[in-house]
Protein backbone atom coordinates (compact mmCIF):
# COMPACT_ATOMS: atom_id res chain seq x y z
CA UNK A 1 0.00 0.00 0.00
CA UNK A 2 2.74 3.07 0.74
CA UNK A 3 4.22 1.71 -2.56
CA UNK A 4 1.76 2.61 -4.81
CA UNK A 5 0.94 6.10 -2.58
CA UNK A 6 4.77 6.64 -2.87
CA UNK A 7 4.40 5.69 -6.67
CA UNK A 8 1.35 7.48 -7.26
CA UNK A 9 2.65 10.26 -5.70
CA UNK A 10 5.80 10.32 -7.96
CA UNK A 11 3.03 9.62 -10.84
CA UNK A 12 0.80 12.44 -9.11
CA UNK A 13 3.52 15.49 -9.19
CA UNK A 14 3.89 14.97 -13.13
CA UNK A 15 0.67 15.09 -13.80
CA UNK A 16 -0.04 18.44 -12.06
CA UNK A 17 3.07 19.70 -13.72
CA UNK A 18 1.48 18.53 -16.98
CA UNK A 19 -1.70 19.63 -15.93
CA UNK A 20 -0.76 23.21 -15.16
CA UNK A 21 0.23 23.77 -19.31
CA UNK A 22 -2.98 22.73 -20.58
CA UNK A 23 -4.71 24.71 -17.73
CA UNK A 24 -2.86 27.74 -18.65
CA UNK A 25 -3.60 27.55 -22.72
CA UNK A 26 -6.91 27.09 -21.75
CA UNK A 27 -7.57 30.01 -19.11
CA UNK A 28 -5.69 32.57 -20.39
CA UNK A 29 -6.77 31.79 -24.14
CA UNK A 30 -9.77 29.54 -24.24
CA UNK A 31 -7.28 26.79 -25.77
CA UNK A 32 -7.92 23.40 -25.80
CA UNK A 33 -4.62 22.30 -26.99
CA UNK A 34 -5.65 18.35 -27.60
CA UNK A 35 -2.18 18.28 -29.35
CA UNK A 36 -0.41 19.01 -25.66
CA UNK A 37 0.67 15.09 -25.67
CA UNK A 38 2.38 15.41 -28.76
CA UNK A 39 4.09 18.63 -27.62
CA UNK A 40 5.72 15.94 -24.58
CA UNK A 41 6.44 13.29 -27.49
CA UNK A 42 8.04 15.69 -30.11
CA UNK A 43 10.30 16.48 -26.98
CA UNK A 44 10.98 12.97 -25.78
CA UNK A 45 12.29 11.64 -29.81
CA UNK A 46 14.21 15.03 -29.88
CA UNK A 47 15.83 14.01 -26.62
CA UNK A 48 16.45 10.45 -27.95
CA UNK A 49 17.89 12.00 -31.15
CA UNK A 50 20.38 14.37 -29.01
CA UNK A 51 21.52 11.06 -27.00
CA UNK A 52 22.05 9.23 -29.97
CA UNK A 53 23.78 12.03 -31.23
CA UNK A 54 26.69 11.70 -28.39
CA UNK A 55 25.15 14.46 -26.45
CA UNK A 56 25.32 14.45 -22.72
CA UNK A 57 21.99 13.41 -21.21
CA UNK A 58 21.04 16.96 -19.16
CA UNK A 59 22.23 18.50 -22.69
CA UNK A 60 20.37 16.25 -24.49
CA UNK A 61 17.06 17.06 -22.47
CA UNK A 62 17.67 20.52 -22.81
CA UNK A 63 17.59 20.28 -26.33
CA UNK A 64 14.26 18.31 -25.91
CA UNK A 65 13.09 20.90 -23.99
CA UNK A 66 13.46 23.60 -25.85
CA UNK A 67 12.11 21.60 -28.65
CA UNK A 68 8.74 21.03 -26.93
CA UNK A 69 8.81 25.26 -26.46
CA UNK A 70 9.63 25.55 -30.36
CA UNK A 71 6.82 23.63 -31.34
CA UNK A 72 4.35 25.71 -28.63
CA UNK A 73 6.22 29.03 -30.24
CA UNK A 74 5.57 27.43 -34.09
CA UNK A 75 1.81 26.62 -33.25
CA UNK A 76 0.95 30.24 -31.97
CA UNK A 77 2.36 31.47 -35.32
CA UNK A 78 0.76 29.45 -37.71
CA UNK A 79 -2.46 27.08 -36.99
CA UNK A 80 -3.52 29.22 -33.55
CA UNK A 81 -3.72 32.46 -35.60
CA UNK A 82 -7.56 31.75 -37.30
CA UNK A 83 -8.12 30.05 -33.60
CA UNK A 84 -7.45 33.42 -32.20
CA UNK A 85 -9.42 35.57 -34.68
CA UNK A 86 -12.58 33.45 -33.29
CA UNK A 87 -14.08 34.92 -29.65
CA UNK A 88 -15.62 32.62 -26.48
CA UNK A 89 -16.82 29.47 -27.47
CA UNK A 90 -16.21 29.64 -31.21
CA UNK A 91 -12.45 29.84 -30.46
CA UNK A 92 -12.48 27.19 -27.45
CA UNK A 93 -13.85 24.69 -30.60
CA UNK A 94 -12.07 25.35 -32.97
CA UNK A 95 -8.81 25.36 -31.12
CA UNK A 96 -10.10 21.74 -30.00
CA UNK A 97 -10.37 20.09 -34.06
CA UNK A 98 -7.21 22.60 -35.55
CA UNK A 99 -5.47 20.56 -31.87
CA UNK A 100 -6.29 17.59 -32.76
CA UNK A 101 -5.32 17.96 -36.26
CA UNK A 102 -2.08 19.01 -35.04
CA UNK A 103 -1.96 15.93 -32.85
CA UNK A 104 -3.21 13.50 -35.72
CA UNK A 105 -0.45 14.41 -38.00
CA UNK A 106 2.06 14.40 -35.40
CA UNK A 107 1.57 11.17 -34.54
CA UNK A 108 0.99 9.85 -38.42
CA UNK A 109 4.12 11.15 -38.90
CA UNK A 110 6.22 9.61 -35.88
CA UNK A 111 4.34 6.27 -36.33
CA UNK A 112 5.31 6.38 -40.29
CA UNK A 113 9.11 7.37 -39.74
CA UNK A 114 10.30 6.28 -36.06
CA UNK A 115 7.74 3.44 -34.87
CA UNK A 116 10.15 2.66 -32.41
CA UNK A 117 11.34 5.44 -30.89
CA UNK A 118 11.01 6.01 -27.16
CA UNK A 119 12.72 7.52 -24.39
CA UNK A 120 14.18 5.96 -21.62
CA UNK A 121 16.59 7.81 -19.05
CA UNK A 122 18.19 5.18 -16.67
CA UNK A 123 19.77 7.26 -13.32
CA UNK A 124 22.09 4.76 -12.20
CA UNK A 125 22.10 3.38 -8.62
CA UNK A 126 20.61 1.03 -7.25
CA UNK A 127 16.96 1.82 -4.95
CA UNK A 128 16.60 4.09 -2.29
CA UNK A 129 14.63 3.14 1.05
CA UNK A 130 11.81 5.52 1.73
CA UNK A 131 9.17 4.86 4.13
CA UNK A 132 10.60 1.36 4.54
CA UNK A 133 9.91 0.85 0.79
CA UNK A 134 12.31 0.32 -2.41
CA UNK A 135 12.65 3.51 -4.62
CA UNK A 136 13.76 3.64 -7.81
CA UNK A 137 16.39 6.09 -8.22
CA UNK A 138 14.82 7.68 -11.24
CA UNK A 139 11.27 8.50 -9.59
CA UNK A 140 13.16 10.50 -7.06
CA UNK A 141 14.81 12.23 -9.46
CA UNK A 142 12.19 12.97 -11.36
CA UNK A 143 10.38 13.59 -8.26
CA UNK A 144 12.61 16.02 -7.43
CA UNK A 145 12.60 17.66 -10.65
CA UNK A 146 9.66 17.96 -10.92
CA UNK A 147 9.01 19.76 -7.60
CA UNK A 148 11.57 22.25 -8.37
CA UNK A 149 10.02 23.15 -11.67
CA UNK A 150 6.61 23.72 -10.09
CA UNK A 151 8.54 25.92 -7.06
CA UNK A 152 9.93 27.91 -10.17
CA UNK A 153 6.35 28.19 -11.95
CA UNK A 154 4.82 29.28 -8.64
CA UNK A 155 7.41 31.59 -7.82
CA UNK A 156 7.19 33.03 -11.60
CA UNK A 157 3.36 33.45 -11.76
CA UNK A 158 2.87 35.21 -7.95
CA UNK A 159 6.31 36.84 -7.57
CA UNK A 160 7.59 38.46 -11.07
CA UNK A 161 6.54 41.16 -13.30
CA UNK A 162 5.54 39.16 -16.16
CA UNK A 163 3.93 36.36 -14.02
CA UNK A 164 1.37 38.14 -12.50
CA UNK A 165 0.74 40.15 -16.02
CA UNK A 166 -0.18 36.53 -16.94
CA UNK A 167 -2.50 35.94 -14.65
CA UNK A 168 -4.23 39.23 -15.12
CA UNK A 169 -5.35 38.22 -18.36
CA UNK A 170 -6.86 35.14 -16.49
CA UNK A 171 -8.48 37.37 -13.94
CA UNK A 172 -9.97 40.18 -16.50
CA UNK A 173 -8.27 40.04 -20.18
CA UNK A 174 -9.76 43.62 -20.10
CA UNK A 175 -8.58 44.85 -17.18
CA UNK A 176 -5.55 43.27 -18.50
CA UNK A 177 -5.28 45.53 -21.92
CA UNK A 178 -6.44 48.55 -20.20
CA UNK A 179 -3.04 48.31 -17.68
CA UNK A 180 -1.06 48.14 -20.80
CA UNK A 181 -0.93 44.21 -21.52
CA UNK A 182 -1.08 42.54 -24.36
CA UNK A 183 -3.28 39.26 -24.13
CA UNK A 184 -1.65 37.69 -27.22
CA UNK A 185 1.90 38.25 -26.12
CA UNK A 186 0.98 36.33 -22.81
CA UNK A 187 -0.70 33.61 -24.24
CA UNK A 188 1.94 33.38 -26.87
CA UNK A 189 4.92 32.95 -23.65
CA UNK A 190 2.19 30.16 -22.44
CA UNK A 191 2.20 28.19 -25.60
CA UNK A 192 5.98 28.40 -25.49
CA UNK A 193 5.97 27.81 -21.53
CA UNK A 194 3.50 24.78 -22.00
CA UNK A 195 5.89 23.49 -24.42
CA UNK A 196 9.03 23.25 -22.39
CA UNK A 197 6.78 21.88 -19.45
CA UNK A 198 5.49 18.89 -22.08
CA UNK A 199 8.90 18.53 -22.81
CA UNK A 200 9.67 18.29 -19.15
CA UNK A 201 7.03 16.30 -18.04
CA UNK A 202 7.90 13.82 -21.19
CA UNK A 203 11.70 13.53 -19.89
CA UNK A 204 11.28 12.74 -16.23
CA UNK A 205 8.39 10.29 -17.35
CA UNK A 206 11.44 8.61 -19.05
CA UNK A 207 13.37 8.00 -16.20
CA UNK A 208 10.51 6.17 -13.98
CA UNK A 209 9.05 4.08 -17.36
CA UNK A 210 9.90 4.16 -21.47
CA UNK A 211 7.82 7.26 -23.21
CA UNK A 212 6.91 5.98 -27.15
CA UNK A 213 5.72 7.64 -30.11
CA UNK A 214 2.10 7.07 -29.03
CA UNK A 215 2.18 8.08 -25.71
CA UNK A 216 0.60 11.24 -27.20
CA UNK A 217 -3.47 11.14 -26.84
CA UNK A 218 -2.53 9.43 -23.35
CA UNK A 219 -0.73 11.62 -21.90
CA UNK A 220 -3.06 14.36 -23.26
CA UNK A 221 -5.76 12.17 -21.77
CA UNK A 222 -4.41 12.02 -18.72
CA UNK A 223 -3.74 16.07 -18.21
CA UNK A 224 -6.94 16.75 -19.46
CA UNK A 225 -8.52 14.78 -16.27
CA UNK A 226 -6.55 16.55 -13.92
CA UNK A 227 -7.08 20.45 -15.72
CA UNK A 228 -10.84 19.58 -15.13
CA UNK A 229 -10.35 18.44 -11.62
CA UNK A 230 -8.33 20.77 -10.82
CA UNK A 231 -10.16 23.69 -12.34
CA UNK A 232 -9.21 25.44 -15.70
CA UNK A 233 -7.27 28.44 -15.71
CA UNK A 234 -5.71 27.35 -12.18
CA UNK A 235 -1.99 26.59 -11.47
CA UNK A 236 -2.20 25.85 -7.88
CA UNK A 237 -5.39 23.74 -8.42
CA UNK A 238 -3.57 21.80 -11.16
CA UNK A 239 -1.16 20.98 -8.74
CA UNK A 240 -3.24 19.63 -6.45
CA UNK A 241 -5.23 17.69 -8.73
CA UNK A 242 -2.42 15.70 -9.98
CA UNK A 243 -1.13 14.62 -6.53
CA UNK A 244 -4.21 13.51 -5.87
CA UNK A 245 -5.48 11.84 -8.84
CA UNK A 246 -1.74 10.22 -9.17
CA UNK A 247 -2.41 9.08 -5.44
CA UNK A 248 -5.69 7.70 -6.67
CA UNK A 249 -4.82 6.15 -10.22
CA UNK A 250 -1.82 3.93 -8.70
CA UNK A 251 -3.96 3.02 -5.83
CA UNK A 252 -6.39 1.58 -7.97
CA UNK A 253 -4.04 0.43 -10.34
CA UNK A 254 -2.35 -2.06 -7.72
CA UNK A 255 -6.25 -2.98 -5.80
CA UNK A 256 -8.03 -3.04 -9.33
CA UNK A 257 -6.33 -3.45 -11.68
CA UNK A 258 -4.21 -0.88 -14.66
CA UNK A 259 -7.34 -1.53 -17.08
CA UNK A 260 -9.74 0.11 -14.53
CA UNK A 261 -7.88 3.04 -12.88
CA UNK A 262 -8.53 5.26 -15.99
CA UNK A 263 -12.01 4.85 -15.31
CA UNK A 264 -12.15 4.98 -12.03
CA UNK A 265 -9.89 8.43 -12.42
CA UNK A 266 -12.72 9.73 -14.58
CA UNK A 267 -15.39 8.38 -11.88
CA UNK A 268 -13.36 10.72 -9.42
CA UNK A 269 -13.33 13.59 -12.07
CA UNK A 270 -16.88 13.39 -12.66
CA UNK A 271 -17.85 13.64 -9.23
CA UNK A 272 -15.50 16.36 -8.43
CA UNK A 273 -17.46 18.53 -11.37
CA UNK A 274 -20.78 17.63 -9.88
CA UNK A 275 -19.61 18.52 -6.56
CA UNK A 276 -17.25 21.64 -7.73
CA UNK A 277 -18.34 22.96 -11.06
CA UNK A 278 -15.17 25.01 -11.47
CA UNK A 279 -13.10 22.39 -9.93
CA UNK A 280 -11.02 22.44 -6.83
CA UNK A 281 -9.68 25.62 -7.39
CA UNK A 282 -11.74 27.01 -10.69
CA UNK A 283 -12.58 30.23 -11.32
CA UNK A 284 -16.56 30.02 -10.14
CA UNK A 285 -17.43 31.71 -13.66
CA UNK B 1 -4.27 66.63 -25.37
CA UNK B 2 -7.47 64.80 -26.60
CA UNK B 3 -9.22 65.34 -29.77
CA UNK B 4 -12.20 63.48 -30.92
CA UNK B 5 -13.37 63.95 -34.30
CA UNK B 6 -16.65 62.91 -36.37
CA UNK B 7 -16.28 59.75 -34.16
CA UNK B 8 -19.05 56.99 -34.86
CA UNK B 9 -18.49 54.36 -33.52
CA UNK B 10 -21.28 50.95 -32.49
CA UNK B 11 -21.46 47.17 -32.30
CA UNK B 12 -22.55 44.99 -34.71
CA UNK B 13 -26.07 46.16 -36.30
CA UNK B 14 -25.37 49.70 -35.97
CA UNK B 15 -23.64 52.69 -35.39
CA UNK B 16 -24.33 54.27 -31.16
CA UNK B 17 -21.91 57.34 -31.87
CA UNK B 18 -22.68 59.53 -34.75
CA UNK B 19 -20.59 62.14 -35.52
CA UNK B 20 -18.70 63.21 -32.42
CA UNK B 21 -16.67 66.06 -31.82
CA UNK B 22 -14.69 66.56 -28.15
CA UNK B 23 -11.69 67.93 -27.06
CA UNK B 24 -9.88 67.79 -23.79
CA UNK B 25 -7.19 70.63 -23.21
CA UNK B 26 -4.14 70.19 -21.08
CA UNK B 27 -4.67 70.35 -17.35
CA UNK B 28 -8.49 70.59 -18.14
CA UNK B 29 -11.25 68.55 -16.77
CA UNK B 30 -14.07 67.77 -18.97
CA UNK B 31 -17.39 65.67 -18.76
CA UNK B 32 -19.73 64.20 -20.78
CA UNK B 33 -23.17 63.76 -19.53
CA UNK B 34 -25.60 62.21 -20.55
CA UNK B 35 -28.77 59.26 -19.30
CA UNK B 36 -28.57 55.47 -19.60
CA UNK B 37 -27.97 54.52 -22.99
CA UNK B 38 -27.05 57.67 -24.31
CA UNK B 39 -23.41 56.83 -25.62
CA UNK B 40 -21.27 57.49 -23.04
CA UNK B 41 -19.74 54.13 -22.55
CA UNK B 42 -19.69 53.14 -26.11
CA UNK B 43 -18.00 56.82 -26.73
CA UNK B 44 -15.50 56.25 -23.82
CA UNK B 45 -14.75 52.82 -25.24
CA UNK B 46 -13.86 54.05 -28.64
CA UNK B 47 -11.68 56.66 -27.32
CA UNK B 48 -9.58 53.82 -25.18
CA UNK B 49 -9.58 51.64 -27.90
CA UNK B 50 -11.51 48.65 -26.46
CA UNK B 51 -14.26 49.47 -29.34
CA UNK B 52 -13.97 49.57 -33.38
CA UNK B 53 -14.26 53.18 -34.85
CA UNK B 54 -16.15 53.33 -38.07
CA UNK B 55 -15.72 56.96 -38.70
CA UNK B 56 -13.86 59.78 -37.64
CA UNK B 57 -10.12 59.92 -35.29
CA UNK B 58 -9.46 60.08 -31.77
CA UNK B 59 -6.02 61.71 -31.60
CA UNK B 60 -4.28 61.89 -28.24
CA UNK B 61 -1.53 64.56 -28.13
CA UNK B 62 -1.69 65.27 -31.37
CA UNK B 63 -1.20 61.93 -32.15
CA UNK B 64 -4.00 59.52 -34.26
CA UNK B 65 -4.38 56.85 -32.00
CA UNK B 66 -7.38 55.34 -33.91
CA UNK B 67 -5.32 52.44 -35.18
CA UNK B 68 -3.43 51.60 -32.18
CA UNK B 69 -5.00 48.74 -29.78
CA UNK B 70 -6.35 49.53 -26.03
CA UNK B 71 -3.12 48.26 -24.54
CA UNK B 72 -0.95 50.43 -26.82
CA UNK B 73 -3.10 53.32 -25.51
CA UNK B 74 -2.63 52.68 -21.93
CA UNK B 75 1.30 52.45 -22.38
CA UNK B 76 0.84 55.77 -23.98
CA UNK B 77 -0.30 57.97 -21.38
CA UNK B 78 -4.17 57.49 -21.26
CA UNK B 79 -5.74 55.41 -18.67
CA UNK B 80 -8.89 54.10 -18.97
CA UNK B 81 -11.07 53.44 -15.59
CA UNK B 82 -14.72 51.90 -16.71
CA UNK B 83 -17.56 51.75 -14.71
CA UNK B 84 -17.31 47.98 -14.45
CA UNK B 85 -13.80 48.58 -12.71
CA UNK B 86 -12.03 45.53 -14.66
CA UNK B 87 -10.07 44.63 -11.53
CA UNK B 88 -8.13 41.43 -11.15
CA UNK B 89 -10.37 40.32 -8.05
CA UNK B 90 -8.76 36.97 -6.99
CA UNK B 91 -5.26 39.48 -7.05
CA UNK B 92 -4.18 41.19 -4.01
CA UNK B 93 -4.80 45.37 -3.56
CA UNK B 94 -0.96 45.49 -4.06
CA UNK B 95 -1.01 43.41 -7.14
CA UNK B 96 -3.72 44.98 -8.15
CA UNK B 97 -1.74 48.31 -8.60
CA UNK B 98 1.77 47.03 -9.03
CA UNK B 99 0.30 45.48 -12.41
CA UNK B 100 -1.28 49.26 -12.93
CA UNK B 101 2.55 50.63 -13.73
CA UNK B 102 2.87 47.31 -16.14
CA UNK B 103 5.54 47.22 -18.11
CA UNK B 104 7.40 49.05 -15.86
CA UNK B 105 8.59 48.50 -12.34
CA UNK B 106 5.92 50.68 -10.27
CA UNK B 107 7.45 53.89 -8.97
CA UNK B 108 7.33 54.29 -5.04
CA UNK B 109 6.25 57.65 -4.95
CA UNK B 110 3.53 56.82 -7.04
CA UNK B 111 2.57 54.44 -5.06
CA UNK B 112 3.07 56.48 -1.66
CA UNK B 113 0.58 59.02 -3.78
CA UNK B 114 -1.74 56.36 -4.85
CA UNK B 115 -1.94 55.02 -0.90
CA UNK B 116 -2.03 58.64 0.75
CA UNK B 117 -4.88 59.26 -1.71
CA UNK B 118 -7.01 56.24 -1.08
CA UNK B 119 -6.36 55.52 2.83
CA UNK B 120 -8.62 52.84 2.38
CA UNK B 121 -6.77 50.79 -0.54
CA UNK B 122 -3.71 51.42 1.58
CA UNK B 123 -5.37 49.37 4.94
CA UNK B 124 -6.33 46.55 2.75
CA UNK B 125 -3.29 46.01 0.64
CA UNK B 126 -2.72 42.17 0.86
CA UNK B 127 -6.54 41.44 0.91
CA UNK B 128 -8.00 39.49 -2.50
CA UNK B 129 -9.24 42.96 -4.70
CA UNK B 130 -12.70 40.81 -5.60
CA UNK B 131 -13.49 40.71 -1.82
CA UNK B 132 -13.57 44.59 -1.21
CA UNK B 133 -16.93 46.99 -1.09
CA UNK B 134 -18.10 48.81 -4.79
CA UNK B 135 -16.41 51.82 -3.50
CA UNK B 136 -13.04 50.63 -2.34
CA UNK B 137 -13.23 48.67 -5.75
CA UNK B 138 -13.77 51.98 -7.56
CA UNK B 139 -10.75 53.52 -5.50
CA UNK B 140 -8.58 50.71 -6.44
CA UNK B 141 -9.70 50.87 -10.17
CA UNK B 142 -8.55 54.57 -10.19
CA UNK B 143 -5.31 53.62 -8.31
CA UNK B 144 -4.44 51.16 -10.74
CA UNK B 145 -4.80 53.77 -13.27
CA UNK B 146 -3.00 56.42 -11.80
CA UNK B 147 0.28 53.70 -11.48
CA UNK B 148 0.98 54.40 -15.01
CA UNK B 149 1.35 58.04 -14.13
CA UNK B 150 -0.91 58.59 -16.67
CA UNK B 151 -1.30 61.96 -18.45
CA UNK B 152 -5.12 62.08 -19.62
CA UNK B 153 -7.47 60.19 -16.88
CA UNK B 154 -10.59 58.95 -18.13
CA UNK B 155 -13.43 57.48 -16.29
CA UNK B 156 -16.73 56.19 -17.00
CA UNK B 157 -19.20 56.72 -14.41
CA UNK B 158 -17.11 56.18 -11.59
CA UNK B 159 -19.85 56.70 -9.12
CA UNK B 160 -21.64 53.76 -10.69
CA UNK B 161 -23.35 51.27 -7.30
CA UNK B 162 -21.54 53.79 -4.86
CA UNK B 163 -23.45 55.02 -1.95
CA UNK B 164 -23.49 59.39 -1.77
CA UNK B 165 -20.84 59.29 0.59
CA UNK B 166 -18.46 57.21 -1.27
CA UNK B 167 -19.71 59.00 -4.69
CA UNK B 168 -18.40 62.13 -3.33
CA UNK B 169 -15.40 60.48 -1.47
CA UNK B 170 -14.33 59.33 -5.30
CA UNK B 171 -15.12 62.77 -6.24
CA UNK B 172 -12.99 64.59 -3.86
CA UNK B 173 -10.36 62.34 -5.06
CA UNK B 174 -10.76 63.07 -8.71
CA UNK B 175 -10.14 66.87 -7.44
CA UNK B 176 -7.63 66.47 -5.79
CA UNK B 177 -5.93 64.89 -8.73
CA UNK B 178 -7.24 67.74 -11.01
CA UNK B 179 -5.85 70.05 -9.11
CA UNK B 180 -2.32 68.68 -9.06
CA UNK B 181 -2.28 68.96 -12.65
CA UNK B 182 -3.79 66.01 -14.20
CA UNK B 183 -6.24 66.16 -17.00
CA UNK B 184 -9.69 64.55 -16.68
CA UNK B 185 -12.20 63.27 -18.73
CA UNK B 186 -15.03 61.73 -16.78
CA UNK B 187 -18.28 60.89 -18.00
CA UNK B 188 -21.53 60.94 -15.48
CA UNK B 189 -24.83 61.02 -14.51
CA UNK B 190 -24.55 62.19 -11.22
CA UNK B 191 -24.23 65.48 -13.00
CA UNK B 192 -23.63 68.01 -9.86
CA UNK B 193 -20.52 66.11 -8.78
CA UNK B 194 -19.23 66.26 -12.71
CA UNK B 195 -19.81 69.81 -12.78
CA UNK B 196 -18.38 70.70 -10.11
CA UNK B 197 -15.00 68.97 -11.03
CA UNK B 198 -14.92 70.27 -14.28
CA UNK B 199 -14.29 73.14 -15.94
CA UNK B 200 -16.22 71.84 -19.41
CA UNK B 201 -18.69 69.89 -20.27
CA UNK B 202 -20.57 67.88 -23.14
CA UNK B 203 -23.99 66.47 -22.81
CA UNK B 204 -24.78 63.48 -25.18
CA UNK B 205 -28.06 62.50 -26.64
CA UNK B 206 -29.26 59.41 -28.17
CA UNK B 207 -25.66 59.09 -29.74
CA UNK B 208 -25.14 62.63 -30.58
CA UNK B 209 -23.56 65.83 -28.64
CA UNK B 210 -26.27 68.06 -28.06
CA UNK B 211 -24.85 70.54 -26.27
CA UNK B 212 -21.95 72.19 -24.84
CA UNK B 213 -20.43 74.74 -22.60
CA UNK B 214 -18.64 75.88 -19.42
CA UNK B 215 -19.97 73.87 -16.27
CA UNK B 216 -21.46 77.02 -15.22
CA UNK B 217 -23.15 77.72 -18.52
CA UNK B 218 -24.89 73.80 -18.48
CA UNK B 219 -25.74 74.32 -14.94
CA UNK B 220 -27.69 76.83 -15.93
CA UNK B 221 -29.06 75.63 -18.71
CA UNK B 222 -32.68 75.12 -18.28
CA UNK B 223 -32.89 71.89 -20.48
CA UNK B 224 -29.92 70.42 -18.40
CA UNK B 225 -31.73 71.39 -15.56
CA UNK B 226 -34.43 69.39 -16.03
CA UNK B 227 -33.15 66.55 -18.03
CA UNK B 228 -30.04 65.86 -15.34
CA UNK B 229 -30.24 67.71 -12.16
CA UNK B 230 -33.86 66.67 -10.98
CA UNK B 231 -34.80 70.89 -11.14
CA UNK B 232 -38.38 70.93 -12.77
Amino acid sequence: MIASILDGIVFGLQLGLLATGLSLMYGLGGILNLAYGQMAVVSAVVTVFAIDAGLPVPVAAVVGLATGALVGLVLDLTVLRPVYAQRGEARVLLSLLVSLGVALMIDGFLNWRYPLKGLSIRIAGGPVEILGEPMLRGSLVASGITIVAMGALLAFFRFTTLGRAVRSVIEDEQGARLVGIDPRKMLRLILVLSGAIAGLVAITRSMVTPVDVTAGFGITVFALIVTVVGGLGSVAGALAAGIVLGVVNAIAATKIGTFMSLVILLVVAAGTILVRPAGLLGVEE
Amino acid sequence: MLEVAGLSAGYEGGDVLRGIDLRVGDGEAVTVIGSNGAGKTTLFRAIARLLGISAGAVRFDGKDITGLAAHQVARIGLAFVPAERHLFPRMTVYENLVLGAYPARPSPDTMEMVLDLFPRIAERRRQLAGTMSGGEQQMLAIGRALMAEPRLLVLDEPTTGLAPKLAAEAYAALRELHAGGLTVLVAEQQVPLALELCERGYVLDNGVIVKEGSSAELAADPEVRRAYLGVA
